[in-house]
């Protein structure tokens, strides 16, 4: 098989113990090598598992993967998030096949939490927790249970902070002033059920409670909410599902245009900007999906990965000197030994190929090494849980971080690193391929 | 038959921005299975040309010819394999590759071309020629675990593995003393006696000239005498 691909073994053999003549400087360019590649792998590594992390995160904090939300004009102009009869949408749903694993309807309210005179702003958000198996999953609760939740009409969970802030204890009821769904002022009473982590991201302004209770408080009726979210089996069927399901809904029922993302606007700010800028009356329907939120953290993650090819280059740059100049040297030391070669019958060419693999050996070398010790960093940190009370909680899974990496990833690094080292070595493997015999023989380093 | 000829060969090499004459015009003939000395002090061109017989320099003018054929008009890929083929070396300074050891050293001329031995026929080869050269119980260690003499019979062995009819050596006992430089060159002799091999070597040791059926003296680039020890004035047909 070598032989078929013009590699022989002797060539091989020779160029890999040439690499033992100098140990300290094969080690020191390996190392620079392997240097490069870790950080590369490691930024990979990160930014592979970041989309995914964030969009799970996202997906769970916000209740599904498509959004669906009514928005209702009143007579005075005043425009109201409302779903009153979802049967459409359901309807909608089931006939375009929508494989749905759990359905979640929210209704959320602004809030200020009361207790013995001190204030807390909070988005209290109000669900039907026996759908929202993943949100529970994902929500780490301190003290309570969602058991608890569910079992007192009334219940709440708020985050540590604001539970400190406004000195409230499980068991302890506080009062909630707040507006319906139309603008009036409202009061009502809370009982703390649980505690949950402060995530400093949803956690330190959002409370969860039981949705009967909030559309009690915010006016509306039983059955009634504000937002449909639809977590599907597999989230990478959000684009076709949400295509399909959304040019289906535009033959029922009124939607604002939804932005495909074709263009550099964000699709929610255009969705949103709709509203304020169409005329139009009734009821319309907000549609909007996971990827679409998603669009600007694609954004980032893409910066991320061109600062890495960037940092990449840049850093095999300074190798590829290095490889020039160590090759430079190498031709120096070993001018007599080409000599010596050419003169009992060897190619120009196999001089040329022992360089050039000596070169190709480091690259492997050290793209090995790289990868090793990245391979061993990334585990060693996905063992540490950095908890849920930082903001980089969202680039975690479950306060862990994780590192994904696509092969075809590893080998297209592996072929720049090989193919930039080649090229640095081509010009010193090919001076010493037309050294003439003589003058090779007649050097005296 | 002349395996060798030289005819009117001159080498001028430059030197910053004068011009060294190494060798001024020489003509002489080489017979096929001699045991050739070519001597003279150091710088009178003994070297330049053994390195133009052995087609690792080209004269600035005249012709060499190896059997025959004329190098001058050779690509460097068939230059090579001249090299390869027809023409063994031994070097002053021995010139083995250290990180092979003494079997690989007298194998790596096989592994760069064409032969017709098998596996097991090369094997056996090199290791007739380690042990024709005394180094069978060396024949596991790098050159660096060797003395002079030792490296200089490693030399020997490669320089006869690809069975060449030429064996160009220079100055092959310059680094060595004097019982290890006769050593050698009655092995060299011994080899040239069993094999045929025609053996060129260049010293400026008067005590190894002699031993030589054909000496050619040099003196400033020029030949100040040529003659054979059995008389003969031309090659045998």
């Amino acid at each position: 098989m070598a032989a078929i691909i013009g590699i022989k073994m002797r060539d091989v053999k020779i160029a890999f113990r040439n690499l033992t003549r100098q140990k300290k400087r094969t080690i020191l360019l390996a190392a620079a090598i392997a240097f490069g590649i870790y950080i590369i792998t490691m930024i990979n590594g990160f930014t592979g598992s970041f989309i995914e992390n964030v969009s799970e995160n996202f997906s769970n904090l916000l209740a599904g993967h498509i959004f669906i939300e009514g928005v209702e004009k009143s007579e005075s102009g005043r425009t109201l998030s409302l779903v009153r009869n979802d049967d459409i949408l359901m309807d909608a749903i089931e006939d375009n096949e929508v494989p749905w694993k759990y359905i979640t309807k929210r209704s959320d309210m602004n809030a200020t939490l009361i207790f013995e005179g001190e204030t807390a702003q909070q988005t209290v958000t109000g669900a039907d927790w026996d759908q929202e198996e993943y949100f529970k999953e994902r929500i780490i609760l301190t003290q309570g249970t969602f058991e608890d939740l569910q079992a007192e009409r009334q219940g709440i969970i708020i985050s540590e902070k604001v539970a400190e802030k406004i000195n409230v204890e499980i068991g302890d009821r506080l009062l909630v002033k707040c507006r319906t769904y139309t603008g009036q002022q409202n009061v009502g009473e809370f009982v703390m059920t649980g505690m949950l982590v402060d995530s400093s991201l949803f956690g330190g302004s959002t409370a969860y409670a039981n949705i009967s209770y909030v559309n009690e408080l915010l006016n509306l009726k039983p059955g009634e909410y504000m937002s449909m979210g639809i977590y599907l089996e597999d989230p990478d069927m959000i684009d076709e599902t949400a295509e399909n399901l959304y040019e289906d809904l535009k033959t029922r029922v009124s939607m604002f245009e939804r932005n495909t993302g074709d263009d550099d606007e964000n699709p929610i700010i255009a969705m949103l900007e709709q509203e304020d800028e169409e005329e139009w009356e009734g009821l319309r329907f907000r549609f909007m999906t996971l990827n679409d939120i998603m669009k600007e953290v694609q954004q980032i993650v893409d910066v991320l990965n061109t600062a890495a090819l960037i940092i990449l280059l840049v850093l095999f740059g300074i190798i590829m000197v290095g490889v020039t100049n160590t090759f430079r040297m190498v031709l120096m030391e070993r001018t007599k030994e080409i000599g010596t070669m050419r003169a009992v019958g060897m190619q120009r060419g196999i001089v040329r190929k022992l360089f050039l693999y000596e070169a190709f050996f480091i690259a492997v070398i050290g793209v090995a090494v790289g990868l090793i010790l990245a391979g061993i960093t990334m585990l060693i940190l996905m063992q540490i849980n950095w908890g849920l009370d930082t903001p980089a909680f969202m680039l975690m899974k479950n306060g862990y971080m994780t590192f994904k990496m696509p092969v075809w990833q590893i080998f297209l690094n592996f072929g720049i690193v090989s193919i930039l080292t080649l090229f640095a070595a081509f010009f010193p493997s090919n001076k010493a391929a037309k050294l003439q015999p003589a003058d090779a023989l007649r050097s005296t380093k | 038959m002349a395996i060798v000829e030289l005819k009117e060969v001159k080498k001028v090499y430059p030197l910053g921005k004068t011009e060294v004459h190494a060798v001024k015009g020489v003509s002489f003939e080489i017979c096929k299975g001699d045991f050739i000395s070519i001597a003279g002090p150091s710088g009178s061109g003994k070297s330049t040309i053994l390195n133009m017989i052995g087609c690792i320099d080209v004269p600035t003018e005249g012709q060499v010819l190896i059997n025959g054929t004329e190098t001058g008009g050779l690509s460097d890929r068939d230059i090579t394999d001249l090299r390869h083929e027809v023409l063994g070396f031994i070097f002053q300074s021995f010139n083995l590759i250290p990180v092979l050891n003494v079997y690989e050293n007298v194998e790596f001329p096989l592994l760069l071309g064409k032969s017709r031995m098998t596996k097991a026929e090369k094997s056996d080869w090199i290791d007739m020629l380690i042990d024709e050269v005394g180094l069978q119980e060396w024949r596991n260690h790098k050159p660096n675990e060797l003395s002079g003499g030792q490296r200089q019979r490693v030399a020997i062995a490669r320089a006869l593995v690809t069975k060449p009819e030429i064996v160009l050596a220079d100055e092959p006992t310059a680094n060595l003393d004097s019982v290890t430089s006769e050593a050698i060159i009655n092995l060299m002799k011994k080899i040239n006696r069993d094999l045929g091999t025609t053996f060129i070597f260049s010293t400026h040791d008067p005590t190894i000239v002699d031993v030589a059926d054909h000496i050619i003296r040099l003196r400033d680039g020029l030949i100040s005498d040529n003659y054979r020890q059995d008389d003969a004035r031309a090659c045998r047909e």
